[in-house]
């Protein structure tokens, strides 16, 4: 049977797939006591038995050494928990250590850490879809399966399993978690088997999620800055923001969202490329101009308009519906807009419309002002863009031409009536 | 179903000899352990066999007082319930239901791990299972998870055929039916 020690911080969600198979195999783990992270796994004695400085790092009883959380479990689990005999079952629980690792662990992070103040909320950050995707699939698994390999709990459980925790602890909420049954169902299998409580005492389901505070996000840089000077990171210190929110059994909560250089990478990695991005830069701050567009009175935000853009890399175009005679209720055509802004909900950093229904309810038309990045239609640029285009007639403006500022006035100031003398009713604005 | 085979059955699956299974005067099962002590009554010997044995569903299913209890009411349940029933094509259907149901959020009867409740259960509604065509067994995809995990275990199967559930994939075409 297997002794040693094992470094780490406290709960750290790396170190429980260690300590719960060692729960299986009855292997003795000493955790090692008075571990400061950020000092003691960088002293130089600590990296000439791991050079990597990260924990969890495993030191067995007759002097060798693991790192990496995966292997040490591996080293610690019974041969059951390895897949038993068969090599198709072993091969399983590999894939779904993979997964955790290369799945789970981004997105949760992704999702996670911002809200708990770690990392600054991303604009437009994807996490939250990403996350449901491999939630979804991992419930789809588990509808015909009990476990994740073969018939017994394995470490692809406790791997995945703890890999999950953060997400389940702080997002998913009840009414969340209910979207994905199969899940939730061996979520707390895995949870209550009596080796993984022992090592999880006091873990407690999500009630309510955690939403973004940009204090804590705030308070938390600061403390690391001034943690840094003095001693190098001392996640200790770290712990007070969070205190306030979750009293006693939370305590020791923050060094285990301490991230390393991997996590933070992973995690900071864009999901998605911002179609636009093949397309040239130019001087015309979208941002920019939302915010005077929105604060300022047209007088100041057309004029603003015309003075800053880029006709070189931008374009503006009239769009009009191609099916105005089948439109009925005035309710109806304007879901029809703000349905279409939904769906491009990825463009909206490099565009900007201002999209007008003129007439009444059984007479009316839809047409709109749209600007964006390139002199070319953006849509086809995304697959999925491509669903609403198609119904609109589009039309590229002259930047220059007085006739296009014209346009470009009436339909950012919501004003005028269409061809057909129909007058202005409502306006809905992409931005 | 509070039959001799199962009893012997159940007897294989905890790992005891069964000792001398038969029915008295009044077709009530009895068991005469190797120590020559007779008992009577499926809930009982079932009891009986889990006090002999040292295999992980028997420490489970006494785990507690609380454990205890759940897994002999399901015992119980299986006995008056689930073996006369599944005799009747409504009761059935009502069973099954409510067994898929209970399965959507557990992955076991009772607690969270095999114990002598879901053997009983299992042996109980064996033969109802397997009468359930593939599209049937789409409409109860929580209980057939269930099943489909107890009978891969060599000590439940006993070298019986295994039930076919590879069809239950058909569920991603007919997605939400087994909601």
């Amino acid at each position: 049977m297997s002794t040693g020690t094992l470094y780490t911080y406290p709960e750290n969600f790396r170190a429980y797939k260690a300590l719960i198979a060692a729960q299986y195999s009855g292997a003795k783990v000493k955790v090692a006591e008075n571990f400061t992270f950020g000092e003691t796994n960088k002293s130089e004695q600590f990296l000439k038995k791991f050079p990597s400085g990260k924990v969890p790092a495993f030191e067995t009883a007759d002097g060798k050494y693991l790192s990496e959380s995966n292997a040490i479990a591996y080293f610690l689990a019974t041969e059951q928990l390895r897949g038993g005999k068969c090599p198709f079952v072993q091969a399983q629980v590999q894939q779904w250590i993979s997964f955790a690792d290369n799945e789970i662990v981004p997105v949760s992070c992704a999702w996670v850490f911002p809200l708990l103040g770690i990392l600054p909320q991303q604009k437009n950050s994807t996490a939250k879809q990403d996350a449901e995707l491999v939630l979804q699939q991992l419930n789809k698994k588990l509808i015909d399966a009990t476990y994740l390999a073969g018939e017994r709990i394995t470490l692809a459980d406790i791997v995945v399993f703890s890999s999950l925790l953060h997400l389940f602890e702080s997002v998913l909420e009840p009414s969340v978690r209910s979207a994905y049954p199969s899940l939730t169902r061996w979520f707390l299998t895995i949870l209550n088997q009596p080796q993984v409580q022992a090592v999880l005492k006091d873990y407690k389901l999500c009630e309510k999620a955690l939403v973004f505070d940009p204090k804590k996000y705030a308070e938390f840089q600061a403390k690391n800055k001034t943690g840094a000077a003095a001693q190098p990171a001392k996640p200790k210190e770290e712990k007070k923001p969070k205190e306030k929110k979750e009293p006693a059994p939370k305590k020791e909560k923050e060094p285990a969202e301490e991230l390393d250089a991997a996590d933070e990478a992973l995690a900071l990695e864009p999901k998605s490329k911002d179609p636009f991005d093949s397309l040239p830069k130019g001087t015309f701050n979208f941002d920019d101009f939302k915010r005077v567009y929105s604060n300022e009175e047209e007088a100041k935000s057309i004029p603003y308009f015309f003075e800053k853009f880029d006709a070189e890399n931008y374009s503006i175009w009239l769009g009009e519906y191609k099916y105005n005679e089948e439109l009925s209720k005035v309710f109806m055509s304007c879901n029809l807009i703000t349905g279409m802004f939904q769906r491009l909900d990825k463009m909206r950093k490099q565009a900007f419309a201002s999209v007008c229904l003129f007439g009444e309810d059984n007479n009316s038309t839809i047409s709109g002002i749209w600007v964006w990045r390139g002199q070319e239609l953006a849509f086809p640029l995304s697959p999925d863009w491509q669903i609403d285009y198609e119904v609109y007639d589009w039309k590229k403006l002259d930047a220059k031409s007085e006739e296009t500022k014209k346009l470009v006035t009436q339909y950012f100031s919501w004003a005028g009536a269409d061809k057909e003398g129909r007058k202005f009713n409502q306006g809905k604005i992409f931005k | 179903m509070c039959d001799v085979a199962t009893v012997q059955k159940i007897a294989n699956c905890l790992g005891v000899k069964p000792g001398k299974v038969q029915l008295n005067e009044e077709q009530v099962v009895t068991r005469t352990s190797a120590q020559n002590k007779t008992v009577a009554g499926f809930a009982t010997i079932l009891e009986s066999l889990a006090r002999e044995s040292k295999s992980e569903t028997a420490q489970n299913s006494t785990a507690s007082r609380e454990v205890q209890a759940q897994v002999y009411q399901w015992i119980e349940f299986a006995v008056l319930y689930v073996s006369p029933g599944s005799k009747d094509k409504h009761v059935a259907k009502q069973l099954l239901n409510d067994f898929n149901k209970l399965f959507i959020n557990k992955s076991y009867l009772v607690g969270h791990f095999i114990t002598l409740a879901d053997l009983a259960v299992y042996y109980a509604i064996y033969d109802l299972v397997k009468s359930l065509s593939p599209l049937d067994k789409e409409n109860y995809l929580n209980l057939s998870r269930w099943f489909d995990h107890l009978q891969q275990r060599p000590d439940i199967h006993q070298g019986e055929q295994l039930l076919n559930f590879t069809t239950i994939y058909l569920h991603n075409w007919a997605q939400g039916t087994h909601v």
